[in-house]
């Protein structure tokens, strides 16, 4: 059977949905993590006797030794240090703030590395590097990180 | 029919041949007889022989096979769907085999595929009443239509007043909202196989009507759960889901437009390279090879012979619809009959035939019966024999 390509009759479109479902798990260490934030209000972190140090967020194994961490929980404070800080100055969907906004890494109270999050109640201009800051919880759950809304300054 | 565990003796015997294993019953020869005694119970007998099955329905009390077992029909189906412990039900007396027992242990396991109960749209529809949940529904006043297309399908209506449920086995004219799947998406959806969202998402799950009062559905009914199944509470351990959904268009061209066209006749067209002359299936308006346009379509297959097979065990989403695949699931590569011998076509191969399927084996396309003209008329392949 011969194809003409100037003939438009056997030409069609199809159409169709395409679904893509995505599921993150957070894991046994990461979900206690986030449900202490979200039913406690409490940071926990977890220790590492063997390199003596705090890691928060928690991680299941230390990441210097592989000792398994996932028994020794430890309790933080809420407040804590701004040790580094960015200005996020663009907008975006999957953004969690309208810009300008602070993502500074803080470091509570108790542990030996700090971890990113948004910081507010204070102009952009005006964060500094050794600021005090502490945590402020969400009042609705998300099940995420953002369950602590953000830090602000003590 | 009596039903325990919700299954009844009979459908274990029934799906024991499309269950069973060639493989595994190489080279073994018995007959295992089953006396079944109480509600729903009767007598079979089962005879493997090279790699072949009988199974028959017997008037009486069946002997004289290399296994006889005895049980109630309970403890049979428990057993069998491993809700009641085979050693207890051995030590207690509740089975009694007769003959050699190492045919039963030895044997059955590889000769067959489990059996898995079969749950029906209408078990689950009729469960409704009872796990309705009058706390929830305060103030509430709906009527919820379920039209079921498909095998096992049919048509509901829930009547939701007062804080009362009742089930209607039509669907009224005036419901506040009706959803419309085939009963398999239906039955998919409450065992958590398929996401509510994705099946709506992906237009496999129809909403008339007040697509509010669609959502608020769940909070009413508390989950249906199979018959026996027990509920655990561990843990609680965090997972987020979330769901893009894409739009998809494709224009086909005139090759791949008369490819679909084929299809709807139970035909496969392929283009043929006027240069080298060899086929591409499905067709493509260039020949890659000789970097010239086809302009010209041959008929081939129906039948192929398969080249490669793929099994596969990791449980990805189908993109095309957003449902789990059930694994393991096969991919076939094959040469179309008349195709040219370096131009594999890859399709899907019918589940039942995974045992089995090896390269060289000739299969044959499995078609659905309403064709529309596109990628859902061709089901998978299967084996030829």
């Amino acid at each position: 059977m011969k194809i003409s390509y100037e003939d438009t009759k056997d030409c069609k479109v199809i159409t169709g949905k395409m679904a893509l479902p995505n599921q993150y798990f957070a894991g046994r260490v990461g979900s206690k993590f986030i449900i202490a934030l979200r039913d406690e209000h409490k940071i926990l972190g977890v220790r590492c006797e063997n390199c003596d140090k705090v890691l928060v967020p928690p991680r299941e194994y230390c990441e210097k030794c592989l000792s398994k961490l996932d028994e020794s929980w430890i309790e933080l404070s809420n407040e804590g240090t701004i040790t580094n800080y960015t200005i996020v100055n663009y907008n975006d969907r999957h953004l969690p703030r309208r810009a300008p906004y602070i993502l500074a890494m803080i470091q509570v109270d108790g542990a030996d590395t700090p971890f990113p999050h948004i910081v507010e109640g204070i102009d952009v201009e005006d964060v500094k590097v050794g600021m005090r800051v502490k945590a402020v919880f969400a009042g609705e759950t998300t099940n995420t990180i953002r369950d602590l809304d953000h830090f602000e300054p003590v | 029919m009596a039903q325990y565990f919700g299954t009844a003796v009979e459908d274990i015997f029934n799906t024991m041949g499309e269950r069973f294993l060639p493989e595994g019953a190489q080279d073994v020869n018995v007959t295992i007889g089953y006396n079944i005694s109480g509600d729903g119970g009767g007598h079979w007998k089962v005879t493997i022989q090279e790699g072949t099955l009988k199974v028959e329905t017997m008037d009486g009390e069946v002997a004289d096979c290399t296994a006889v077992l005895h049980a109630n029909a309970e403890t049979f189906v428990g057993v069998t769907l491993g809700r009641i412990d085979a050693g207890e039900a051995f030590s207690s007396g509740n089975i009694k085999v007769d003959g050699d027992l190492t045919v039963l242990i030895a044997i059955l396991p590889k000769a067959f595929r489990p059996f898995k109960p079969v749950v029906k749209a209408s078990t689950i529809v009729e469960s409704v009443e009872e796990r309705f949940r009058p706390e929830k529904a305060e103030g509430v006043d709906v009527k919820i239509g379920y039209d079921l297309s498909g095998e096992g399908g049919g048509q509901w209506t829930v009547v939701v007043k007062d804080q009362t449920c009742t089930l209607k086995d039509v669907l009224d004219d005036d419901c506040t909202v009706v959803m419309r799947m085939e009963a398999q998406v239906f039955v998919d959806l409450n065992q958590g196989k398929l996401d509510g969202a994705t099946a709506f998402t992906s237009g496999q799950v129809k909403v008339d009507g007040d697509i509010g009062a669609a959502g608020q559905t769940t909070s009413l009914f508390r989950k249906y759960v199979s018959e026996g199944a027990a509920e655990e509470k561990g843990e609680e351990l965090i997972s987020l889901k979330c769901l893009p959904s894409i739009n998809q268009r494709y224009a086909t061209g005139p090759m791949m437009g008369k490819w679909f066209d084929g299809l709807k006749e139970k035909k496969f067209y392929a283009a043929k390279c006027p240069e080298c002359g060899r086929t591409l299936v499905p067709p493509r308006e260039i020949c890659a090879q000789c970097r010239v346009r086809c302009n010209e379509l041959v008929e081939v297959g129906p039948e192929g012979t398969v080249t490669i097979v793929d099994v596969v065990y990791y449980a990805s989403p189908d993109p095309l619809t957003g449902k789990i695949r059930e694994t393991p699931y096969t991919a076939l590569f094959m040469i179309l009959d008349g195709a040219s011998n370096d131009e594999s076509f890859a399709h899907d191969l019918n589940p039942k035939d995974i045992d089995r399927i090896k390269s060289g084996m000739k299969v044959r396309p499995v078609w659905a019966d309403d064709r529309k003209g596109n990628y859902k008329d061709l089901l998978y392949f299967e084996i030829a024999d």
